[in-house]
């Protein structure tokens, strides 16, 4: 990989480039999707975000469809003016500057966008693409032509297509001109939002060689953003996991796709279909959809589907107890079955018979209210004796763990990392 | 053995456009039997898409089926014969649009486009919609199919289905809303699903639901599918045989097990070594050279012959055929390639091209040079 040293080299030796502290972003106006459903409330995009980045390395930043990833790049460009909490690039904090250092800041941190398609506009030649950064930064006056030919020979296309319009590319072609062009002002850190993403796998990986090469030559840094686990494995120094905008672990490559900490994490990897028939296959299913940002679960984003919730202090149950619980909870409140007497519901959610003590009681008051059909009363019940008082809904976790490959910190936001106990992953 | 659910042969179908014809699909043979899910994969513009709408006689302007048969059980789909003037014209054994229409499409055969926002209407809730395609399909009173509806809503895992009934379209995630194409397909209890990259546009934790729910209905219905996707972990995980297109072609059909571990096509082989895997470090990834060409003007000889690492002087001038090349048992395995042949690959010389000078000899000097 490129920028091995920095996986070596002890962590004092090594240099900032980008620091984000407690990086917050909400929409105050839904998106027209949200709009329709609960007007204006604000969309909670990115909540609360903490990360550094070093010279030299590429941060792999991975999560769901929605999570925040591209709110969380335009906000570290300043693109987006964040709710709360600041970025530094170089030591600075970037909302405080202006003249010469604002030019100088827009200079060095450039972008590379989701779409290659609507990123280029369609009516300019890609010599003259190219070449916009550095008329916007007035840089190379009378030498522009020649670099830009430079460029798209550095990023793999012929010079001789200086003259050609985005519609003559392929996809692939395409995402090099955005990549000529980000490196335009020779930058020394670039956001790359999902660049090989609309890519064909042959192509993508041509793009990423491209990537990984410039780097190496250029000293470049990147943040770089996908939700496709196998290609930020390949890129990344170091990832980090994104969950319904807050970030719930942090690690080098090795370590987090070897040892992960984080239940939602463990399930992401978990669900990634292996290219080979004779591998074990996919464990660990999430159930139900990603919530709402409008109002996200409090303490643990993740507890409403986290496989390993953990069970409120008060009750004495066994691991499966628990499980059987846990899911009859969910299922209640997700309206996933329905009642066909009591003999089916008990056989269905607790085959082998209602945990005795507190948490039976409550099961049962639960079970007579389904078998009267009064759903929001169980429901309630259910969510204010199990869901609510877990440790998962009263407190944010937030957490380092043991590193077991390489010597970097491992962060990872969940409570089960709490008495610094090491979880037994993938034990389910 | 018996007799396939589905037979595709010689299929071909065109574009008729201003800049010349688009051999989109040009000649490809594969069969499906029952309780089988069967994959076609390649890159984008391989000619997935075109395949499975010509299966269902939905080619639209400027395209057309121009060859080939496809028969479903006993009935033709697409067949042609040579008419009196030596013309090529639809045989009389075709069904009619009508009996497409009424008894296999829906019925027999459900399909699953690529876009599930295409194949819902945003003015309709999505309860009306899935009701109205059952009672049109099957023989049931309004107040039946509703039931059937939210039943099935409920078998694909929509949470709370008697309310999300009267959700619309656009409130629904993209998964929620592939879920709800495929309660469509299952609700009229179709032999046959073909799903045309149904997964391509989720994230990996909804892929990994619904690959799941597709695992369960097979079990329980013992429907077959053709399973349409560029995704090569997506194919181990769930097909049972595979189709590998390139350039309108099948260059290599096996069982799923044999296209992984006996590989014999360049082309799949490429594609597997251009891969990023999730489960290992790869230090460095080696792609295929340049980009597939336009299916309008594709090469003479081998179609992949232009990024293949092997190719060789005899490539250029010989069209391969396909070539059984599985042991005793099983399914069969075939390949396109003329390295399977006996036209002279061995003696040729090797072609000079970009593919060739990177893969070829003991230098590997896969990085440094620029593609296309
Ligand atoms: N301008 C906006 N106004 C309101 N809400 C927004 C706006 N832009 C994004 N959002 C919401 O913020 C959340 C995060 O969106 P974002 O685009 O950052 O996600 P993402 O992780 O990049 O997703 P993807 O993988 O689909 O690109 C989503 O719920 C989205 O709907
Ligand atoms: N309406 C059309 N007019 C002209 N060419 C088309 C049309 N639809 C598809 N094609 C061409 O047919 C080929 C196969 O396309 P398609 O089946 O959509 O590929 P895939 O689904 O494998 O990505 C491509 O070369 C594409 O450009
Ligand atoms: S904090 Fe609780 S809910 Fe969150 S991931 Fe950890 S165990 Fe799961
Ligand atoms: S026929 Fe020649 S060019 Fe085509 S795949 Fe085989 S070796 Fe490669
Ligand atoms: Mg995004
Ligand atoms: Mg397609």
């Amino acid at each position: 990989m490129s920028s091995t040293t920095t996986k070596t080299e002890p962590r004092e030796d090594r240099e900032t480039i980008l620091r984000v502290e407690g990086l917050t972003k909400h929409y105050s106006q839904g998106s027209g999707l949200f709009d329709s459903i609960w007007p204006k409330p604000k969309v909670k995009a990115v909540d609360n975000v903490s990360f550094e980045i070093e010279r030299g390395e590429t941060l792999g930043l991975v999560g769901e469809s929605g999570c925040g990833k591209s709110t969380l790049a335009r906000s570290v460009l300043n693109l987006v003016e964040p709710t709360d909490g600041a970025v530094y690039f170089n030591g600075r904090d970037i909302a405080n500057l202006s003249g010469e250092e604002l030019r100088q800041q827009r200079e060095d941190m450039q972008m590379i966008f989701q779409d290659p398609q609507s990123s280029l506009d369609p009516r300019m030649k890609v010599g003259t693409i190219v070449e916009e950064p550095m008329r916007a930064h007035d840089l190379y006056e009378g030498e522009r032509e020649e670099r830009a030919r430079e460029l798209l020979e550095k990023v793999g296309l012929d010079p001789q297509h200086y003259n050609r319009y985005p519609h003559q590319f392929s996809g692939g072609q395409r995402q090099r001109v955005n990549l000529a062009r980000a490196l335009a002002v020779n930058p020394d850190f670039i956001v790359c939002d999902e660049p090989v993403s609309a890519l064909d796998v042959s192509i993508q990986a041509q793009v990423l060689n491209t990537m990984q090469e410039l780097q190496d030559e250029f000293g470049l840094t990147y943040l770089f953003i996908a939700h496709d686990l196998s290609v930020i494995r390949h890129i990344s120094d170091r990832v980090a996991v994104m969950y319904l905008g807050q970030m719930v672990e942090l690690a080098e490559t090795e370590e987090l796709y070897e040892n992960p900490q984080h239940p939602y994490t463990q399930a992401l990897l978990g669900s990634i279909p292996v290219p080979d028939p004779r591998s074990k296959g996919r464990r660990g299913l999430l159930e139900g959809d990603v919530p709402s940002p409008i109002n996200p679960p409090s303490g643990c984003r993740f507890r409403t589907r986290c496989p390993k919730l953990i069970a409120p202090d008060e009750y004495d149950m066994t691991e499966r107890e628990w499980a059987d619980v846990r899911r009859f909870t969910r299922a209640v409140k997700r309206r996933t079955f329905e009642v066909q007497g009591e003999a089916q519901l008990r056989s269905e959610f607790f085959e082998q018979g209602v945990p005795s003590g507190k948490a039976g009681d409550t099961v049962e008051t639960a079970l007579d209210s389904l078998l009267s059909e009064e759903w929001d009363q169980a429901e309630t019940l259910l969510q204010e004796s199990f869901a609510e008082p877990s440790i998962c809904a009263q407190e944010k976790p937030d957490y380092t763990v043991e590193t077991e490959h390489g010597m970097d910190v491992h962060h990872a936001a969940c409570h089960l990392h709490r008495d610094g106990i090491e979880s037994t992953a993938n034990a389910d | 053995m018996a007799e396939p659910l589905l037979t595709v042969e010689n299929l071909q179908t065109q574009f008729f456009t201003e800049e010349g014809v688009v051999r989109a699909v040009d000649g490809i043979s594969f069969t499906v039997e029952e309780g089988e899910l069967v994959g076609l994969v390649g890159e984008s513009g391989a000619g997935k898409s075109v395949a499975t709408s010509s299966i269902m006689r939905l080619v639209e302007e400027p395209g057309e089926v121009v060859g080939g048969t496809v028969k479903y059980r006993d009935q033709v789909i697409i067949d042609f014969e040579e008419g009196p003037d030596g013309e090529r014209r639809p045989s009389d054994e075709m069904l009619s649009n009508k009996q497409m229409r009424d008894e296999i499409r829906g019925n027999e055969i459900a399909i699953i486009f690529q876009d599930p926002m295409e194949a819902l209407n945003p003015v309709f809730t999505v309860g009306s919609q899935l009701k109205e395609f059952i009672e049109i399909n099957r023989d049931v009173s309004g107040k039946e199919a509703k039931q059937i509806a939210i039943d099935m809503l409920r078998e694909v895992g929509i949470p709370e289905p008697e309310e999300r009934y009267d959700s619309y379209p656009h409130q629904f995630s993209g998964g929620m809303r592939q879920r709800v194409l495929i309660a469509m397909a299952l609700s009229c209890e179709p032999s046959l699903i073909i799903a045309d990259e149904p997964t391509t546009a989720l994230d990996v934790t909804v892929e990994g639901q619904i690959l799941d729910l597709v695992d369960e209905l097979q079990d329980k219905y013992g429907t077959s599918f053709v399973w349409v996707t560029h995704d090569m972990g997506v194919v181990a995980e769930i097909c049972d045989r595979v189709n590998v297109m390139y350039l309108g072609e099948i260059i290599e059909q096996a069982e799923v097990d044999d296209l992984f571990h006996d590989t014999k096509h360049p082309y799949t082989q490429a594609l597997l070594k251009s891969m990023p895997r999730p489960d290992e470090t790869v230090e460095e990834l080696n792609p295929i050279k340049g980009v597939m060409p336009e299916a309008i003007n594709p090469p003479p000889g081998c179609r992949f012959h232009t990024r293949c690492p092997d190719a060789r002087e005899v490539c250029r001038r010989t069209r391969p055929v396909y070539q059984d090349v599985s042991g005793p048992e099983g399914y069969p395995h075939r390949v396109s390639c003329v390295k399977y042949e006996s036209v002279g690959y061995e003696d040729s010389e090797p072609l000079d091209t970009e593919a060739t000078a990177a893969f070829g000899g003991d230098i590997i000097e896969a990085q440094g040079e620029s593609n296309e």
